[in-house]
């Protein structure tokens, strides 16, 4: 039987559609531009002089990159890269929009000598590692080469990973690691996910991300003949053997870990999810996916049974009724919420001791646990302003979120785009998915099936996890927004992982070479 | 095996996922998001009411109250108020919280109404801000700045003095004059820090001097005499007396103490028996308290219920008068309930012990003799227009309640024209006024002067106003606040 994409591939032969990829490039460039016309002429009635700088910017960067697809990856996926420019447009947009409303308070702070935010929308790093990013999806394109040439000297292609499978995943965990460790971890914001690298901060759960894909994809690759033949039928579930239920088991104890130490539900139902799909995809088989699903849900459970996991429950009342927590809250063993807000009494006391959070004191005090969900609020009431329609860019008041710019750049552009904008957003990002997982599709090779559909999900699973925290869908875990939110990490991990999208989509829809018919006898024998 | 059936099931499964994320986007931007832009913690909307013009309050076609482009962004629009400590008893004042009429109708001055954003739908959809509504007060300005400037003249230093002026066919209230008062532009908007500086002052006030509480609306004094009113109304119906029946004005010994309660003077009708008429023209003490005996507290409480005592009365939504009393019992200062005696009643009768009511509730008094016995319900504001000069809302009268008979109203309206002629109140003869004195003690022992009242309607023949005026300090109510009202009445009658 032949699978679909082959089905696919023999009815409707790929062709190069570098003129679509051009045009809708041009059209994001227009869409970024004028997001940038509009902050201009909204705050002072002219256009920005950031318009050239950061809108020229992008503009030169895209169709470089553009032009390097076009000559070595003709046959690559067209909405990609315009999809993923739209994004970064729009989120360089926001962040120029939101570093002119504070840009002035920090050079006034400046001028008087005191302390400046470190922590706040600042567009020209931004663009630059816009820069950085679009150079490593320019030079990942031109660095790996087609699959079918895996077995010539000294050639990368994506392919070429899965070789170094355990490697791989070693460098994973390392990278998950390395923010406990003492000496190059640094916590910012109370999340420890960053090393300090020199003068840069970099959060290497980014790219741990990717590598995680290349290895589950090489595991499940070799193994998942095992896992999907395998097994006893009990009931309508084939259920698999013990032995080969231990990555499984590894990767729960792991992400239980992850929400247990580092209290974040996200990152496991992130990593675990991530997990869980691309088992599925290997083995079809529905059993694996019950038996993830059981095995997280019975984590949580348990979690909140426990009485000093007493921070899961919170996480989850908070997610469930904010509001008592609002400007701090403190959650009694009896399950009640007493408020030690700065209008408090309790706080106020605490505040003029001089602590440094008379709230968490003030709690810790009456015996409770503390927390605030300011911060969720206030993001949500950024997005009421916006309605239906939007204040308009650059006539709302998006600052007013805490990490406006980062965590919650979502909201922001929530508020000023309106309900019209965001669903315009959440389109883009299921169109880079659904594209990617057309890319899984297509592929030829199994590994590479996996490793794009991998890649695809993740993306998926990240934009759920961090738009879903941060509208109240799930509870809130801080997750950075793809191609949105402020921040080098994230920005490079991205166009890396539309890069290898694009060159995969490239080698799956190039046409086979054609047979010379002349040759009589003369066969064309592929060596994958 | 392939894997691309459960690549495509693992596609439609992130599709599934953007679509949750898409409808709790449209939950929150959509059905949760008048709820969250109105909740409570949110302050954007009280910065907000500072980033767009709220509509002008004005009356009689003078603009009092208006919003002013501070030139600064934070906040851009301030508000000025024209004769500001006049006419704040109404309108109050407004730095993002507000009083009075600028609380009562806020969501229609500022512009966030359902009736402006439902008629301005298209605005709305598109982001424009819908602009605030104009408000007409009911007010008579040239007779408001008559009753301040007649009030701080006749008021005792330090002490307090109100009056109010209704239209007894509509309710229309046409004068709420409260004197001391306060400067609404003091603590507006573009005052700032200084401004609610001065807020917290004014809200702390001296002695009994409350800036913010005003005197006509929401503060209570005992009504004394002029309570008569009420009492000669319930003692009609329920003692079936008339303006001729014939009442003991004589010497009345209080049951529980035994000591007497005394009358102004021993002569005229006060001197041992009277028409009832009489006795209500010369103000005799123990007449009233007598059928205050005869009928026992809870008629009396449930007689002067009927014209309002005992509850807030609501003048526009969101804006309530003080609560006038007469009250059954107390709860003292320890907390314990304290029952009015036999002496106690004898004492309401005449608008002392622990009657209590404000001008206000006066001036619906006096309505009710001079409309039929029936009282209209008090407002303030005449009409709301938008920005288009289209009509958002016009009051329209309601009836209050019936508080006594029309033949019972007719009767006591000829006694109060007698108080005039024949009565405590012959000073006031020519002002075409007509009303009841009322001079109540409020613990002289401690120096604390006498509430004196003058509660009336005017003119004489075919009343169109009732009023109702209070002053503070030494002496009478027919001369320390009965020409203030003929001075107020003079302007009002002019229109």
């Amino acid at each position: 039987m032949q699978s679909i994409g082959e089905q696919i591939r023999a009815r409707l032969p790929y062709q190069r559609r570098n003129a679509a990829s051009f045009a809708l490039l041009i059209f994001a460039m227009v869409l970024t531009l004028s997001a940038f016309a509009e902050v201009g002429l909204a705050r002072d009635g002219s256009i920005p002089a950031g318009l050239f700088v950061y809108g020229g910017g992008l503009a030169v960067l895209a169709f470089a990159a553009y032009f390097v697809q076009a000559k070595f990856t003709p046959y690559a996926d067209p909405l990609l890269l315009p999809l993923a420019v739209a994004l970064n447009g729009i989120g360089l947009a926001m962040i120029y929009r939101l570093d002119l409303d504070t840009s002035a308070d920090r050079k006034a702070a400046a001028l008087a000598g005191k302390k400046v935010v470190a922590d706040a929308a600042d567009a020209p790093s931004q663009l630059m590692w816009t820069f950085v990013g679009i150079v490593l999806f320019v030079a990942a394109v031109l660095i790996m080469r087609d699959t079918d040439k895996s077995d010539a000297p000294l050639s990368f292609t994506p392919k070429t990973a899965q070789r170094y499978t355990y490697l791989i995943g070693l460098t994973a965990v390392i990278f998950l690691l390395l923010p406990i460790a003492p000496g190059i971890g640094a916590e910012i914001n109370g999340a420890r996910v960053w090393i300090q690298l020199g003068p840069f901060s970099v959060q290497p759960g980014e790219f741990a991300k990717l590598l995680l894909v290349v290895f589950f994809a090489g595991y499940l690759v070799n193994k998942r003949q095992a896992m999907s033949l395998i097994g006893k039928k009990i009931g309508p579930l084939s259920v698999p053997r013990a032995r080969d239920l231990g990555p499984i088991m590894v990767l729960w104890f792991f992400s239980l870990g992850v929400l247990f130490v580092q209290k974040d539900l996200g990152t496991a139902l992130l990593f675990f999810g991530l997990f869980i799909s691309m088992l599925y995809i290997a083995t079809q088989r529905v059993s694996w996916v019950v038996i993830g699903v059981g095995l997280l849900a019975a984590g949580v459970f348990v979690a909140t049974l426990l009485p000093f996991m007493g921070h899961v429950n919170q996480r989850i009342d908070i997610w469930q009724n904010p509001k008592p927590y609002f400007d701090g809250g403190c959650l009694l063993e009896s399950g009640k919420v007493v408020p030690v807000n700065p209008n408090t009494e309790i706080y106020k006391r605490f505040d003029t001791q001089g602590s440094l959070s008379p709230g968490f004191s003030a709690c810790a005090e009456l015996g409770g646990s503390y927390a605030d969900s300011a911060q969720l609020m206030k993001g949500l009431f950024a997005l009421a302003q916006g309605g239906v329609l939007g204040t308009g860019l650059g006539q709302g008041e998006p600052w007013r979120t805490p990490l406006s710019f980062s965590d919650f750049i979502f909201d922001s552009i929530g508020e000023e785009l309106g309900l019209t904008g965001l669903m315009g957003l959440l389109l883009v990002y299921s169109l880079i998915v659904q594209r990617g997982m057309k890319t899984a599709v297509a592929a030829r090779d199994p590994f590479l099936k996996l490793f794009a559909g991998g890649v695809s999900f993740v993306l998926a699973l990240q934009v759920f996890v961090i738009v879903g925290g941060v509208t109240r869908l799930i509870p809130l875990t801080g997750l950075t927004t793809p191609f949105l939110s402020q921040g080098g990490s994230s920005l490079m991990a991205n166009w890396i992982l539309i890069a290898i999208l694009v060159r995969m989509s490239h080698d799956a829809r190039k046409p086979a070479p054609q047979a010379i018919q002349d040759e009589g006898m003369t066969q064309i024998v592929s060596t994958r | 095996m392939n894997m691309d059936k459960p690549v495509r099931r693992v596609a439609i499964f992130a599709l599934l996922l953007f679509f949750g994320l898409m409808a709790q986007v449209n939950y929150v931007q959509g059905s949760q998001a008048e709820d969250l832009r109105t909740d409570s913690n949110n302050a954007r909307q009280y910065a907000d009411v500072f980033n767009s013009p709220r509509g002008q309050i004005s009356a009689g076609g003078e603009v009092l109250v208006v919003s002013k482009e501070t030139g600064k962004d934070n906040p851009k629009y301030g508000r000025s108020y024209q004769d500001g400590p006049i006419f704040a008893p109404i309108t109050g004042y407004f730095n993002g919280n507000a009083t009075q009429v600028e609380r009562a109708y806020n969501s229609l001055l500022g512009g966030k109404d359902k009736r402006i954003t439902q008629q301005r739908w298209f605005d709305t959809f598109i982001g424009k801000k819908a602009e605030g509504a104009n408000i007409e007060l009911t007010l008579d300005p040239d007779a408001q700045r008559t009753a301040y400037e007649q009030l701080k003249g006749k008021t005792q230093q330090g002490r307090r003095g109100g009056a109010v002026v209704m239209d007894v066919k509509t309710g229309a209230i046409k004068v709420a004059a409260s004197w001391p008062s306060f400067d609404p532009n003091e603590v507006a908007p573009q005052t700032g820090e200084k401004g609610a500086k001065r807020l917290e002052q004014l809200n702390k006030g001296s002695g009994v001097i409350r800036p913010l509480v005003d005197n006509a609306l929401s503060q209570t004094f005992p009504p004394g005499s002029s309570f008569k009113t009420v009492t000669a109304a319930v003692a009609m119906e329920r003692l079936n007396l008339s303006i001729g029946s014939s009442v003991n004005t004589g010497q009345l010994i209080l049951p529980e103490s035994g000591r007497p309660l005394p009358n102004s003077h021993d002569s005229g009708s006060c001197a041992g028996s009277a028409p009832l008429k009489g006795a209500f023209a010369e103000s005799c003490n123990t007449s009233f308290a007598k059928m205050a005996l005869d009928m026992g507290i809870q008629q009396l409480h449930d007689g002067s219920a009927k014209f309002g005592f005992g509850e807030r009365v609501k003048m526009e939504p969101d804006m309530f008068a003080a609560e006038s009393a007469v009250p059954v019992s107390v709860t003292d200062a320890k907390g314990q309930t304290v029952e009015t005696g036999k002496d106690g009643t004898a004492r309401s009768g005449i608008g002392q012990e622990n009657v209590r009511a404000t001008p206000l509730q006066m001036a619906m008094v006096a309505c009710a003799v001079a409309n039929n016995g029936k009282i209209m319900n008090p407002y303030v504001v005449q009409n709301v227009r938008a920005k288009d000069q289209s009509e958002l809302y016009n009051a329209s009268p309601k009836e209050f309640g019936e508080a006594m008979s029309g033949d019972h109203a007719d009767q006591l309206a000829e006694m109060m024209r007698a108080v005039i002629t024949e009565g405590t109140a012959k000073n006031l003869q020519g002002m075409r006024i007509a009303g009841k004195t009322g001079t109540a003690e409020q613990d002289p022992a401690s120096g604390i002067p006498n509430s004196r009242w003058f509660v009336g309607f005017s003119p004489i023949e075919n009343p169109r106003y009732a009023f109702a005026v209070v002053t503070e300090g030494s002496g009478d109510g027919a001369t320390n606040a009965g020409p203030i009202a003929g001075a107020i009445m003079s302007k009002v009658l002019k229109k």
